[in-house]
């Protein structure tokens, strides 16, 4: 299994820092799709609709970084970039940063970081998708909501991750490999 | 108080109070970091944005929580204020505590390996060159006719070149200079960690325990 070096430890600061500055360039296109969501009742879809961009980070490390650790390490300094620049979620920012990044490692894990496919990411993407979404139904009160919304919510969440986190994530690999940066 | 011990404190407190629903407590929790800000000399301005954004989601969350669950008016509170708990916490951790000094103390009080300190360190000095770098590549884009969107994968692509050029570029500058990993160093500024700091986070701790566990709202 490889192991970090300074160069993969800066290179995924600045993938991460990259990232930080689009959360946070994104913030205020977050606040106008949830004030346009919000008299009907739908803010939370807001963040599900967008929660795909956030979540990038880890599987875009993940992918072009191949060590273990690199998708919750990424996404985590996604989070303390976005927090320093002046993001407010402060604490909150990090531990879903942690548990988003955790989230996508997974997928990879379950693939023993050997298999870099449509399949891994559609993984990564599942098991992300669970991870958030059981976090929002303690800290944002999700687990009140009637079953057919979750389940909406559920459901908008993971194709949102799936088409940032898996299907971009794909073709920006697709890339660097004609670039032969990446291995296949 | 010492950086280290003050994130573990905000970040264990957060983990708490997302399980746990004692509005009592968010409202206490808002008031002690109301006022740290205000001892730190926040501008009125930050405070305000700090406000209303998450009054905003806040009220925007428990309004959609009244029309789509049959939630109960505690719970409905509990949620409203926890938001402004994390929006103020992190506002006052952010206001106290440079990011190089955070990096200093995790790496001489909590044990990060050195080369993850510097490793950060470097490439969070090279946060103007990415930022002009994203520009550079959209105006390269531009000039052919093409825009490059959040959505699209050549953007990424460029960057993500350019970020492996620099980190072989730095790495090895790292390296010439010195830098060896896991090599032991010396600290031209050492981070204090002293009883007091032990005393606060421990205090702190045990205070917001007993509230949360005493039977409060």
């Amino acid at each position: 299994m490889k192991r970090w070096h300074i160069r993969d430890i800066i290179l995924v600061t600045i993938i991460a820092i990259f990232m930080g500055v689009i959360f946070w360039a994104l913030g205020p296109v977050y606040t106008i799709l949830a004030a346009a969501l919000a008299p009907m009742g739908l803010q939370p879809l807001a963040n599900e609709l967008l929660l795909g961009i956030w979540v990038m980070a880890g599987p875009l490390a993940g992918f072009v970084i191949r060590i273990p650790g690199a998708a919750t390490l990424g996404e985590l300094l996604g989070a303390v970039v976005e927090m320093f620049l002046g993001g407010i979620w402060g604490a909150s920012t990090l531990i879903s940063g942690t548990l988003q990044g955790f989230g996508s490692e997974l997928g990879f894990i379950f693939t023993g970081y050997k298999r870099y496919g449509w399949f891994t990411l559609f993984l990564s993407s599942l098991t992300t998708a669970i991870v958030t979404f059981v976090w929002d139904l303690f800290r944002n009160g999700y687990a009140a909501y009637h079953l057919p919304f979750l389940l909406l919510l559920f459901c908008v969440r993971l194709l949102s991750i799936f088409i940032f986190g898996g299907v971009l994530t794909k073709l920006i690999n697709n890339l660097l490999v004609r670039a032969h940066v990446l291995k296949d | 108080m010492n950086p280290s011990l003050k994130l573990a404190l905000l970040v264990l407190i957060a983990l708490e109070v997302s399980f746990i629903q004692v509005w009592s407590i968010n409202v206490a929790l808002i008031v002690v970091s109301l006022i740290l800000m205000l001892l730190g000399r926040i501008t009125w301005r930050r405070l305000l944005w700090l406000t209303l954004v998450p009054l905003f989601f806040s009220s925007a969350l428990v309004w959609s929580l009244m029309l789509r669950s049959s939630a109960s008016t505690h719970f409905l509170i509990v949620i409203f204020t926890r938001l402004f708990v994390y929006v103020y916490m992190g506002g006052w951790f952010t206001l106290t505590t440079p990011p190089l000094w955070l990096t200093h103390s995790l790496e001489q009080n909590a044990k990060l390996p050195s080369k993850f300190a510097y490793g950060f360190l470097a490439a969070f000095n090279l946060m103007p060159k990415i930022q002009a770098e994203v520009a550079t590549v959209r105006a390269a884009a531009l000039m052919r006719g093409e825009v490059l969107h959040v959505w699209s994968p050549r953007l990424y692509f460029k960057v993500i070149l350019a970020a492996m050029n620099w980190s072989d570029q730095l790495a090895a500058a790292m390296t010439s200079h010195g830098f060896v990993e896991g090599a032991p160093r010396t600290h031209a500024q050492t981070v204090p960690l002293v009883a007091r700091d032990w005393w606060l986070f421990v205090g702190s701790l045990l205070l917001v325990q007993v509230g949360l566990f005493v039977g409060l709202p």
